[in-house]
């Protein structure tokens, strides 16, 4: 992953009013927040709310990154062909499915509704991104459990790093809806509701057309423990300046005395979600030219846990 | 033909299970016979539906359906690879890519409307995989029916970008009762089988399966990966898109470094709706016309019906076994081209081949995910 940089960052979350908020304490609810009237424009009405959500980051990040025209907020300023879309979603489009299956088992298929069709399909949220910012690079949606998020990171630096594309937008999003709150087993006041995006893009290119780039991905390694994968995304570099981790997971002798922040104590539980807004945490945290590295770690026991290093782009 | 400096992979293992077949040999040999998969509806209670029939795979009890099923298939299809390759059971430190359309969103869906339990956790294939292989480098992409097709290019970046020595590419999909559903509900009538490119096809009917291929840096191959193009048309949610499409064959063709007139047979898409099959036939006779070639066109959905996230690499499996033995399976059932197929060259009998060297293997998506890959024939 070497030279790819954390270009532009942004959320789309009532409990997030910018990215910064990720690393104060919680300032409540964003009043009234609908990411469809911030969005604005067509084609939204059909769309689920982890589509919205997640375009809305998209949107964000796009014009921090200054590939937006924030007048239109429609792209392109990217070269349609070389950008890419790769989206992190576990719960995503569960509220179609279920509901659909649901309609079906309780009658005939005639319960279905056909404008429904689009959401059945995973992929909608990074397919949706695509046709609204007119992205053709490629399209990719992961749904790799509790560290999907990372792991998104990570495949979207290898699209850039194999010559495929010259930037991706990067999303995790996870909605809250009684479908998710219902197969999560958890009330809706302990899931978070919202999407986090970042591009990325080879620094040098990103330097040059005038861009200034927040952080820099590091080493990532996906391991059958937290341990494992942080001591391997660490290498033999010194201890990070902040680890950003669940607060139950067991930390490795060099990360100990390490500052450590869990964002999902604060925002609740983030699934697909989690990887990236800890990019974007990150991403913050090295642009307030605090003590680097960042070190992201996520995942779970029973699957595979991944831990990505962030580092200062040094001035 | 072959510029030096291409890269190209081993596919050095090959697994497979659909509704017709068990095993990537079975499953070539019954597509080569022309067997079909194709059985009315008995995973789903069939009089809900307007569609009453499916290409499923007969392994659950009479009348009852039961979770878990596409993460058997891809367990199975996996250590077949990797038996075939002969690289041993343990995954550990070995990245495997799973494509799936539909995850286990089937298993998701019993547990809503209280037909069996099923852990959220088991929605994507990580669990699973680190339980039977030991597996902890795991990647499961949703990215509609291109998905497989789509992880294979990712594998091939990630032995390029010298991860490691062996990357292990799988897809898998059981049939959802909500995309069946909707499937059913916006199609013009009732679906009775896939006809991929005929003049009276209907539609397109699901189908249950799993492939799995096991890709090296070095060492003996089953076939060669030349490339894998990987695009999004950005224009519609679920229509294909001719320029989208050709975009992706075009750069399938650069990556691999060969022309167009190089390719001997094109595994197509080939999902029997007149959307698909208008615009691949299209993109097709775009490509080839003019070049002085005329591949053989060829589509196995006709006998495992649309296998959604696995149908790219279930094709890129049979691809290989048809260029390995020459042998290339027809369109089940094509009896009559439609119009706009009338210009390729359609395999309508098993057509034997022996100086193929060169397969195209194409999958389509929702959200226009395309994703297009040529192959070679193997050394063994």
């Amino acid at each position: 992953m070497t030279g790819v940089a954390v270009v532009g960052a942004g959320v789309a979350s009532p409990m997030l009013g910018s990215p910064a908020d990720l690393l104060r304490p919680p300032a409540g609810r964003v009043a009234g927040f609908d990411p469809a009237a911030l969005l604005g424009g067509r084609g939204l009405r059909y769309k689920d709310r982890a589509t919205r959500l997640g375009l809305l980051a998209a949107a964000r990040a796009l014009e921090d990154a200054g590939l937006l025209d924030p007048a239109t907020t429609a792209g392109p300023l990217v070269p349609p062909a070389g950008t890419g879309v790769v989206v992190s979603s576990n719960l995503g489009n569960l509220d179609t499915v279920c509901r659909t299956a649901g309609a079906i088992a309780a009658g005939t298929v005639a319960g279905a509704s056909p404008i429904d069709l689009p959401n059945a399909s995973s992929n909608v949220i990074a397919s949706s991104i695509a046709i609204r910012f007119g992205l053709r690079g490629p399209n990719v949606m992961v749904c790799n459990g509790a560290s999907s998020g990372l792991d998104a990171a990570f495949l979207a630096a290898s699209l850039i790093g194999a010559g495929r594309v010259r930037a991706v937008v990067l999303v995790g999003v996870e909605p809250v809806n009684e479908v998710v709150e219902n197969l999560a087993r958890t009330p809706a006041r302990e899931l978070f509701d919202g999407a986090a995006a970042v591009v990325l893009e080879p620094e040098a290119s990103a330097r040059a057309r005038g861009a200034v780039p927040r952080a820099r991905l590091g080493h990532y390694a996906r391991r059958a423990s937290a341990a494992g994968s942080a001591g391997r995304a660490l290498g033999h570099g010194g201890p990070p300046g902040l680890w950003l981790a669940g607060r139950t997971t067991a930390a490795p002798p060099a990360l100990v005395h390490v500052h450590r922040e869990d964002l999902e104590a604060r925002l609740g539980a983030a699934s697909g979600a989690l990887g990236v807004l800890q990019v974007v945490a990150g991403a913050c945290w090295l642009g307030d030219e605090r003590d680097g590295p960042v070190l992201a770690t996520a995942g779970a026991a029973a699957d595979g846990v991944s831990s990505l290093l962030l580092t200062s782009l040094g001035g | 033909m072959l510029a030096q400096a291409v890269q190209r992979w081993p596919i050095a293992g090959l697994g497979a299970i659909a509704s017709n077949a068990s095993g990537a040999a079975p499953l070539f040999e019954a597509l080569c016979a022309g067997h079909s998969g194709l059985s009315p509806l008995y995973g789903f209670d069939a009089g809900r539906f307007r569609t009453r029939h499916a290409y499923e795979i007969d392994d659950r009890p009479a009348g009852a359906d039961v979770p878990g099923r596409a993460t058997q298939w891809l367990c199975e299809a996996v250590a077949e690879a990797v038996h075939d390759a002969g690289i041993g059971a343990d995954l550990s430190g070995i990245p495997v890519l799973i494509g799936t359309g539909l995850r286990e969103l089937r298993s998701i869906e019993m547990r809503w409307t209280d037909a069996a339990d099923f852990p959220l956790s088991r929605l994507h294939f990580g669990p699973a995989l680190r339980e039977r292989f030991g597996a902890e480098t795991t990647y499961t992409v949703s990215n509609a029916c291109s998905a497989s097709l789509y992880t294979l290019g990712m594998g091939a970046d990630l032995l390029a970008g010298g991860a490691g020595d062996t990357v292990i590419i799988a897809g898998t999909d059981s049939i959802s009762m909500s995309m069946f559903g909707l499937m059913d509900r916006v199609q013009p009538g009732a679906v009775d089988r896939v006809r991929p490119f005929d003049r009276n096809r209907r539609g397109v009917l699901m189908g249950d399966g799993a492939a799995a291929v096991v890709l090296r840096r070095d060492g003996p191959a089953r076939a060669w990966l030349r490339s894998v193009a990987l695009n999004c048309d950005a224009r519609s949610e679920t229509a294909p898109d001719l320029a989208g499409i050709t975009a992706a064959i075009a750069d399938a063709h650069t990556r691999a470094g060969i022309e167009p007139a190089d390719v001997d047979v094109v595994f197509a898409h080939g999902t029997g709706t007149a959307l698909n099959d208008e615009a691949e036939a299209a993109a097709l006779a775009k490509t080839f016309t003019g070049t002085g070639a005329r591949p053989l066109v060829t589509a196995i959905k006709s006998m495992t019906g649309h296998t959604s996230g696995a149908s790219g690499l279930m094709s890129l499996v049979v691809a290989a076994q048809a260029l390995g033995t020459g042998r290339i399976p027809p369109i089940a059932g094509l009896t009559d081209p439609a119009g706009e197929a009338q210009d390729l060259r359609l395999v309508t009998s098993l057509e034997l081949c022996p100086d193929a060297v060169l397969a195209q293997i194409q999958a389509f998506g929702f959200g226009g995910v395309n994703a297009v890959a040529i192959v070679e024939k193997g050394d063994r």
